[in-house]
């Protein structure tokens, strides 16, 4: 009798298995590297409801302190074989993650497929400035997601207080200093931008100019940078210019650090203006009702002798690992294209500040009135769709860019604070990142 | 390479390593031609120690005369690494003494096996952890290699030698000394002053006390945090108070002349508590006899402490600079990555810091790898001059 209730419990167990062992979901690790609940958070309730819509999938997000810990996360992830299915890369490692072998293009992990588990694919939606930096040897490579551009916010209390006009160009921000900084109540500084190579970048490519040579990397592997070209320096000479008559603020932090040293300046009001990314929108205007001062975002201003061409895009995209199990990469690719559908690229973009990166978003947004109550969310969208592609507006791809910019915002530190000349800095900034390009094409091209 | 400059350089390493051992041990010896050979050999030994591994790339023409120069540098430093202990194994042998230092006491093992299988566990850790990734970064010293790369390229000591015409380099050097050297003085002198205050019989010394421990307990990450709050250029609360009561505002952390002093302030803050628990426990254990009778002999109180209490305290205290300097150069990064980031000018980038900049930002990990070997070559360099100069100073007792 005992044996036998023994058998039927086995049985029993082993009935309830069965379907258990069929619905077993596929995990699909996706690595980012944000970890605060604003855009970790957003993306974990985005893979919470695709994992209630296809049960057969579990996506799992993980966070991490920043791209840098990110990607050597990855490498080591790599050599032991357990690479996540997705990893998060910022623009400027996107030839590192070319050259790393790890991943595939989406536009080859779809094939002609036009949708994939009911989700419409449809890549044509993407804005043009974001399909265009992605877009790597006429194929689509990543897929974005946090995409920005780099904007200019002014404190309209003491623009409208000095009686100056929102300055569009470099000469206009100048004569708006003035102004400002001859006011009984003036702050302690007129403006202030985070000593990050984009910025530098940007204002190259308002020029027209190119970062590196071979169409910025876009034609052929970029061998040289070129970027102590007359634009890179007339960007210098200006900067230098604006901190010799205390215009300028500069904290002395670069690369990732110096963007909080931004936000302490702009919201306690010790500047009128700040370059910034669009990727904090929402915080900057917050701070400005929460402070009681009216904030006013617009394009980057440029150089008046040159005029604009347009801004390039910055931010991260999401790149899908080569060589994963057939029901693994339909899972990765169905929840890229579900995370950015039309819904969640609205959403995203309302939530934090970093673009609509598909036109059919923009056209909701449009339609919902969205532009038209928060008039600093579009300006980023419209410096970009109003923006000309040409290889130096469609941004620099080369390897070894992370640290080729701290070299960068090296030379911009030197310049702010010696008398050095602009020319001379940026020439010998320019022959050290050649030899760290070098240094990287010999360990990778070929 | 021609082919015969390997075998001169051999030729000379068994000439000098043979000279060099029957100098030291085997004159007169009548085992003197084992001696010789014996020499021979480890002359040799030392030479191919690191020109093996390299393949005695320094010597290939297009290498330029730094690059020799560092190579017979390189020879040297091999030869004194075999030589040395061969003369101590050597003259023991020949003495026919006895290898271990102490002679066997009623508590010691006897045999030689059970000792290693009780240190077992702590040297596979340490072999695994510390001593296999040490050879590995000597590896990597010489390779032009990323973390994800699929290659690596052999650069010989270029990694080393191009910081011979590096100014950045040089003024690394500089700042490393000059913040290492304000941080333990200031530091010292201002915990013991604390330290003496804190332990005069004053009511609620303890609490005191503890309280003036608390920032050990911070992570130098935290620390700084921290200081970057209080010393911001605009809207910090050090600047605020300076402006208000004084009027004026320091660029603490954008000028070059000053930001080195906000990473001094944060470091000696940070380290504090850990001086003054041991310069508090030193002062107890400071003889009031002794003290009393000085002041009975008419010294007065500044006269008892230079003279008395000082010298008392000198096994503390070099205790204390020495994990001070260790501090001081290796875990101040945190406290920098935060508060400075190397900046302005490079005028806080400490040779630990910019090792980190290298290898994990840059991602070149050659370059890192060559540097940090010189870093630990200097420490130990520094702390063998300390224990020679100021280690006779030190007074253990009465």
């Amino acid at each position: 009798m005992k044996r036998f209730s023994l058998l039927l419990a086995a049985v029993a167990m082993l009935l309830s298995a069965i379907p258990a062992f069929a619905q077993e979901p596929v995990d699909v690790n996706v690595w980012i590297a944000f970890t605060d609940a604003g855009r970790l958070g957003w993306a974990q309730d985005r893979a919470a409801e695709f994992n209630e819509m296809f049960p057969q999938y579990n996506v799992i997000i993980e966070g991490y302190a920043n791209y840098e810990e990110l990607f050597a996360a990855t490498a080591l992830a790599a050599e032991q074989d357990s690479l996540p299915a997705i990893v998060q890369y910022f623009e400027v490692a996107t030839q590192d993650a070319r050259d790393s072998g790890y991943f595939t293009s989406i536009a080859e992990a779809l094939g002609d497929r036009t949708e994939i588990n009911g989700l419409s694919v449809n890549l044509d939606d993407y804005v043009a400035p974001v399909s265009a930096y992605y877009t790597l040897d006429g194929e689509f490579t990543s897929m974005p997601w946090n995409t920005s551009s780099a904007i200019w916010f002014n404190n309209m209390n003491y623009l409208n207080e000095a009686g100056v006009e929102i300055p569009t160009t470099w000469a206009e921000v100048e004569a708006a200093c003035e102004a400002i900084m001859a006011l009984e109540n003036a702050p302690e500084y007129c403006f202030t931008f985070p000593n990050h190579g984009w910025f530098f970048e940007q204002w190259l490519a308002q020029q027209d100019a190119e970062f590196a040579n071979n169409g910025n990397g876009r034609d052929a592997r970029a061998t040289e940078v070129t970027f102590a070209n007359e634009a890179g320096v007339a960007v210098l000479e200006w900067l230098n210019d604006m901190m010799d008559k205390g215009y300028l603020y500069y904290s002395g932090a670069q690369g990732g650090a110096s963007w909080a040293t931004v936000d302490q300046a702009f919201s306690s009001q010790q500047i009128a203006m700040a370059a910034y990314s669009s990727s904090d929108t929402a915080t900057y205007t917050q701070v400005g009702v929460d402070n009681g001062f009216e904030v006013v975002a617009s394009f980057l201003p440029y150089n008046d002798a040159t005029g604009w061409t347009g801004n390039l895009i910055g931010g991260a995209s999401l790149w899908l690992t080569a060589g994963l199990p057939e029901e693994v990469e339909d899972g990765a690719l169905s929840f890229l294209v579900y995370m950015t559908n039309t819904e969640n690229a609205a959403s995203w973009h309302q939530v934090t500040g970093y673009i609509a990166i598909r036109e059919s978003a923009v056209e909701a947004l449009s339609d919902e009135g969205w532009f038209e109550e928060n008039p600093n969310f579009r300006v980023a969208s419209d410096q970009l769709s109003q923006s000309t592609v040409t290889t130096a507006t469609a941004g620099a791809i080369l390897g070894a860019f992370p640290s080729i910019r701290n070299v960068v915002t090296q030379a911009i530190d030197t310049v702010l604070l010696t008398d050095e000349d602009p020319a001379t800095v940026l020439q010998s900034a320019q022959e050290e990142a050649n030899t760290m390009l070098e240094e990287y094409n010999l360990l990778y091209s070929e | 390479m021609q082919g015969w400059i390997p075998a001169l350089i051999l030729g000379i390493a068994a000439l000098l390593g043979a000279v060099f051992l029957y100098n030291t041990v085997g004159r007169g010896h009548r085992a003197s031609l084992i001696v010789l050979g014996a020499g021979a050999l480890t002359g040799v030994a030392g030479a191919l120690l690191f020109m093996l591994p390299l393949n005695f790339c320094t010597f290939e023409q297009e290498h330029d005369i730094i690059d020799q120069v560092f190579g017979v540098l390189l020879i040297a430093i091999g030869m004194a690494i075999t030589l040395l202990p061969a003369r101590w194994v050597l003259t023991r042998l020949l003495n026919k003494q006895s290898f271990l230092a102490v002679d066997a006491s009623p508590g010691a093992f006897k045999g030689i096996i059970l000792p290693f299988v009780f240190l077992a566990p702590t040297l596979i850790i340490l072999a695994v952890f510390l001593y296999y990734p040490s050879l590995e970064t000597f590896r990597l010293s010489t390779l032009l290699a990323r973390l994800g790369a699929p290659r690596t390229a052999f650069v010989c000591v270029d990694n080393f030698t191009r910081l011979v015409d590096d100014s950045t380099y040089f003024n690394t050097v500089v700042v490393t000394l000059l913040i290492s050297l304000a941080i333990v003085v200031i530091g010292l002198i201002l915990s013991l002053f604390v330290a003496v205050l804190a332990y005069q019989p004053v009511k609620g010394a303890r609490i005191y006390r503890t309280l003036l421990i608390w920032p050990y307990a911070i992570s130098p990450v935290v620390a700084g945090v921290i200081f970057l709050l209080m010393f911001n250029p605009t809207g910090g609360i050090i600047n605020y108070g300076l402006d208000s009561v004084f009027g004026i505002q320091i660029p603490w952390l954008n000028d070059p002349s000053v930001a080195p002093w906000a990473v001094i302030l944060a470091s000696v803050w940070k380290s504090m508590g850990y001086n003054i628990l041991f310069y508090i426990a030193g002062l107890q254990n400071v003889p009031k006899d002794l003290l009393e009778a000085a002041s009975i002999d008419g010294a007065n109180l500044v006269r008892r402490f230079l003279q008395i209490t000082i010298p008392l305290l000198s096994p503390i205290t070099f205790f204390l600079v020495i994990t001070n300097l260790t501090y001081a150069f290796f875990e101040t990064f945190g406290t920098i990555d935060y508060l400075t980031g190397g900046g302005p000018l490079n005028s806080t980038t400490t040779m630990m810091y910019r090792i980190y900049q290298i290898g994990i930002r840059n991602n070149d990990l050659g370059k890192a790898a060559a540097e940090s070997i010189i870093l630990f070559v200097m420490v130990i360099g520094l702390t063998v001059i300390q224990f020679r100069t100021s280690g006779n100073q030190v007074t253990y007792g009465a």
